[in-house]
């Protein structure tokens, strides 16, 4: 999967399960406080992006460290790779 | 001059508030007693909710006027008798107290440290309010649940924590979930005037007039479909826009 339909299969995850308009999808915007998701908002999304990418995150450590979604998508890129090896 | 209002303000709210709520405490704790011995659990805790709405009312109404004046309107008249889940924006200390216009059974969902203040921390424990940030959503779900069940009205102010610049902040998502599961009423509750009683980082009040407008109620049938997080900015945005039009209107 290349970094190109990562970031557009993500962003459908915002647009579909938030109804986020897809202007304000910006790498650097905060998932928080840009986008307006909390603590229960992201296990939702979580569980959309498992199901998008079929893959499990859950409990994922890194899952702590993601604050934007161009850090969201890079998590995602590397879950991808990781798996395909 | 001014400083000189409001430190007289100030000097007569604190002590009419002191001496008022040590006698609404003795009064109210031996009510309470008293009650205790012969009615039910539920039947004191409605008494000690409506006890604390009649305490609030005189704090917000008696005691700072005509320093602070309130200007409530109802914008939801002819509505049943609910219970209701209020959503308010949040500005000042003072906000819980301001939920005292609303003539229902009231738990509100609280931040830990009201929790922590002398007597009003230890009644509010007492009458069953909510201490969001010390429970799981899960408890926190189950516990509001009940009490909507039991005809209880819920009041949050779903930021969190108090607007420095008069902007309604992202809401938190959780008592939209309640709504969700529990099919209860959404009051959006708008709130302005406020901002400097008391500033954040103050303890001094100032002179004002504080709005309160209550929002027609989104009723099951109109937000039944929406997720929660599609609900929380939805009510969001209605409130933020009836507050930037309160503000305006000065």
């Amino acid at each position: 999967m290349t970094e190109h339909e990562v970031i557009k299969l993500t962003n459908e995850v915002f647009i579909d399960s938030f109804e986020i308009e897809s202007s304000k999808l910006l790498p650097e915007a905060n998932i928080f406080n840009d986008l307006g998701l909390d603590s229960l908002d992201v296990v939702d999304l979580v569980v959309a992006l498992q199901k998008k990418f079929a893959v499990t995150i859950r409990d994922d450590e890194r899952v702590r460290n993601i604050r934007t979604l161009g850090d969201l998508q890079q998590f995602i890129l590397i879950i991808k790779k990781e798996i395909g090896k | 001059m001014r400083t000189i209002k409001i430190a007289f303000l100030n000097f007569l709210f604190y002590t009419f508030f002191f001496i008022f709520s040590l006698v609404a405490f003795v009064g109210l704790g031996s009510l309470i007693l008293f009650s205790a011995a012969f009615l039910p659990k539920r039947k004191i805790l409605k008494l000690l909710r409506h006890a604390i709405r009649w305490y609030g009312a005189v704090i917000i109404r008696i005691l700072p006027f005509p320093f602070i004046r309130l200007d409530y309107k109802n914008y939801g008249l002819n509505e049943s008798s609910g219970p209701y889940l209020f959503i308010c924006n949040h500005r000042a200390a003072s906000d819980p107290f301001f939920m005292a216009v609303f003539p229902y059974e009231i738990v509100q969902v609280a931040n830990i440290w009201i929790f922590r203040l002398p007597a009003l921390g230890v009644i509010a424990k007492i009458a069953g309010y909510l201490s969001v940030r010390e429970m799981p959503y899960e408890q926190f779900a189950a516990k509001t649940c009940k009490l909507i069940a039991q005809g209880v009205s819920i009041v949050a102010f779903p930021e969190g924590t108090r607007s420095r610049d008069k902007s309604v902040g992202q809401f938190h998502s959780a008592i939209f979930r309640i709504a969700l599961e529990t099919h209860a009423s959404i009051v959006p509750v708008c709130i302005t005037g406020n901002e400097n009683m008391p500033p954040i980082g103050s303890g001094f009040l100032y002179p004002g007039v504080v709005k309160i407008h209550r929002l027609p109620a989104l009723t099951w049938d109109k937000y039944g479909t929406f997720s929660a997080f599609k609900l929380k900015n939805y009510v969001r945005d209605m409130i933020a826009k009836e507050v930037l039009t309160m503000d305006q209107t000065e």
